[in-house]
């Protein structure tokens, strides 16, 4: 571990910024988090991801205190933030919706935190001049936020959430409200300005591809419950659960029971491919269920099986999608499963086209594919 | 083509109808209201003279400003307009201030239980006005619950009650508990558009919530507290039953002096003047600040 690592998650000396010690939060029955611990360290842009109802707005809305947890402990730089007022926590919110104040400008909604901060006037809109610079809005501070494109109210509720300097900031689904294109440019925006204030923000969202372009971490929710926490790659290529891997992209599962079990290598017998070879140790018992993951980037596809497919099976290609940059392949293997495979376009001739009713082999090596037990 | 047409006369009769019954209700009878004012008292039927009068091919317009130097030389008239403007400008305030708390809690009340309390404020519509204020005649009177009340937790000596009846805090309160409905609706259906989540980044940006209050609430409900206090001070301005019936019979307000002028009197053309002047003083002021109030909702639709 030296100096320049920014991952100080992966550093056991250092100490969290946030501290989430076994959080649940009820509503009368419905438990909408459940038992959630997490630690997120000062700098880190940590993304809650999950789908709609997982729980991840509530624990967001747990840190700025507009809820209280029914059990556990939420930490700041050590300091318990239970009965702790929203208006008196060192956090700032930027809303789904914006919220804006519609009857104040631009300015006016930018100073606001800062006069109720204990600014004078003058301080204030000089404060928030230079944060409306950064966003990009001087020009439009006299507007009212109903004069503004999407995409600039979207900046206001930034400038207004960041101008304090908060200690945290939450936001929800930051780029929710925004059209694709736009959405896309404003990721890397948002990483710009987190890296210039060095603030540590907790996004909540539901869109993965978000996720993995902004996280340093991301934690998938379900069900109230945290399914895994770890760097977008870690999420991606060595997902805990079939929740997570098929939450996050795209992904093959293929069922059967162990039926080798030694310390570098494994095999599982599945009903499609047979004997699905693992060239690693596999943590499990003999006989047990396990389901292997396999990223459809990672399915090699061919007419021939070649000398890489250890694993493989037979099928038809049932259909083809062009998407430019890669070609997505739905083969239905002769077992009538249907896998999904992708293949990079990267030859604008291609000589051996796979097309519609192709008898194709698809297969992937012994350490594509990941073994999950839940 | 025919489409058009048929959609284009649609609008313009969309559009007529509410103007032509303006015209008919209102802007005539004010124009009639008007030339009266102009007139002068007579005995017989109609009790006052002609102002046009057309005999022999010879239009003769008669204006008496007779009526009109009474209202400006005698202080009496203009003495009751300042008193009927300052009991509804009281009354109206103190609807705003029992009315908003109670808008609010309804807005911000679980969408299931709004309905019923919306109903419990419209509820008192289905008795009569006039029993109503009767009611409270009753409940104010000296022999009345509220002085047996008193007397009996001896807050009052026995046989000393307050006189409520016939004094300028019955008038407020009925006047307050008449219009009180006025003033809860348009403030209920501004606030209850209020998201919630304006409070919450008020409160997350640090304003304590005596100044998410006064800084976001009251703003922007704007819109409503014109419309309620409209709603509210144009008609206690004219009101003359309940400060006939529960008021002192000093008590000067507009409405019941143009009663007293027109069907005790006689004075039709006094009571025309009277009537347009109210439209002037009070009503126009409400119109411009209606206009004020649209420029507000724009903002806050938007």
């Amino acid at each position: 571990m030296n100096a320049t690592d920014l991952r100080p998650w992966r550093d056991p000396s250092q100490k969290p910024l946030l501290q989430i010690k076994s959080v649940t939060k009820k509503f009368s029955d419905f438990v909408a988090v459940d038992d959630v611990s997490l630690d997120i360290y000062a700098g880190e842009l940590f993304c809650l991801l999950g789908g709609s109802g997982c729980g991840k707005s509530t624990l967001l809305r747990m840190l700025a205190g507009f809820e209280e947890a029914t059990e556990g402990q939420i930490l700041l730089d050590g300091e318990d933030l239970s009965g702790v007022a929203p208006h008196e926590r060192p956090t700032n919110m930027m809303f789904q919706s914006y919220a804006l104040f519609p009857h104040m400008s631009v300015l006016k909604n930018v100073m606001y935190g800062l006069v109720h901060g204990g600014m004078t006037k003058a301080e204030a809109e000089t404060t928030a001049m230079e944060m409306l610079k950064l966003v990009k809005l001087e020009k439009f501070i006299k507007r009212k936020p109903h004069q503004l494109s999407g995409g600039q109210r979207q900046r206001v509720a930034l400038a207004r959430a960041l101008v304090k300097k908060p200690r945290l900031l939450l936001l929800d689904e930051p780029l929710g409200a925004l059209d694709k294109k736009l959405r896309e440019e404003t990721q890397f925006e948002l990483i710009r300005i987190q890296e210039t204030l060095g603030v540590t923000f907790v996004v909540v969202t539901h869109d993965q591809e978000e996720a993995m372009t902004l996280a340093s971490r991301i934690g998938v929710m379900n069900d109230g419950y945290i399914e895994q926490i770890g760097e977008p790659r870690e999420i991606y290529e060595f997902p805990k659960s079939k929740f997570v891997a098929n939450f996050i992209g795209d992904v093959n599962l293929f069922e059967g029971e162990m039926i080798v079990d030694e310390p570098d290598r494994a095999a599982v017998l599945n009903d499609s491919v047979g004997e699905i070879a693992i060239t690693h140790g596999v943590s499990g018992t003999l006989g047990q269920e396990l389901t292997i993951a396999v990223r459809p980037e990672k399915l090699e596809i061919s007419k021939k099986k070649s000398a890489k497919m250890l694993n493989s099976a037979k099928g038809v290609v049932e259909d083809i999608a062009y998407l430019g940059s890669q070609s997505v392949y739905h083969v239905r293997l002769d077992s009538g499963k249907l896998v999904k495979a992708f293949r990079a376009n990267r030859v604008r001739e291609a000589e051996d086209d796979l097309t519609w009713e192709d008898r194709v082999v698809v297969g992937w090596d012994g350490s594509s594919g990941v073994v999950l037990s839940q | 083509m025919i489409n058009r047409i048929a959609s284009f006369v649609g609008v313009r009769g969309v559009i007529a109808l509410p103007m032509i019954w303006l015209l008919v209700f209102f802007l005539l009878p004010f124009i009639f209201v008007f030339v009266l004012s102009f007139s002068t008292i007579r005995n017989g039927m109609p009790p006052y003279e002609p102002v046009v009068n057309f005999k022999d091919s010879f239009l003769q317009l008669n204006i008496h400003l007779s009526s009109w130097e009474r209202f400006f030389e005698n202080p009496i008239y203009i003495g009751t307009f300042l008193s009927s403007a300052k009991t509804a400008f009281i009354a109206t305030f103190l609807t705003l201030l029992i009315g908003f708390p109670m808008a609010y809690v309804i807005a911000r009340a679980p969408e299931a239980r709004r309905h019923l309390l919306l109903m419990l404020v419209i509820l008192p519509f289905w008795t009569s006005f006039l029993l109503r204020v009767y009611a409270i005649k009753t409940i104010l009177y000296n022999q009345g619950p509220v002085n047996q009340f008193l007397m009996k937790i001896g807050i009052l000596e026995v046989n000393s009650p307050i006189q409520f009846l016939n004094t300028d805090f019955a008038v407020y309160l009925g006047i307050v508990y008449t219009y009180l409905p006025f003033m809860i609706l348009p403030l209920y259906a501004n606030l209850v558009k209020l998201e919630e989540s304006v409070l919450e980044a008020s409160s997350d940006l640090g304003a304590k919530p005596f100044w998410t209050f006064w800084q976001v609430v009251i703003p922007l409900s704007y819109p409503g507290i014109i419309a309620g206090c409209m709603l509210v001070f144009i008609p206690a301005v004219g009101e003359f039953v309940i400060p006939d019936l529960l008021g002192a019979t000093d008590t000067k307000m507009i409405g019941k002096t143009i009663y007293v002028e027109y069907f005790n009197n006689r004075d039709y053309p006094m009571a025309s003047v009277l009537s347009v002047v109210v439209l002037i003083v009070f009503v126009a002021p409400f119109l411009m600040m209606r206009k004020w109030q649209d420029k507000l909702a724009e903002v806050n639709d938007a």
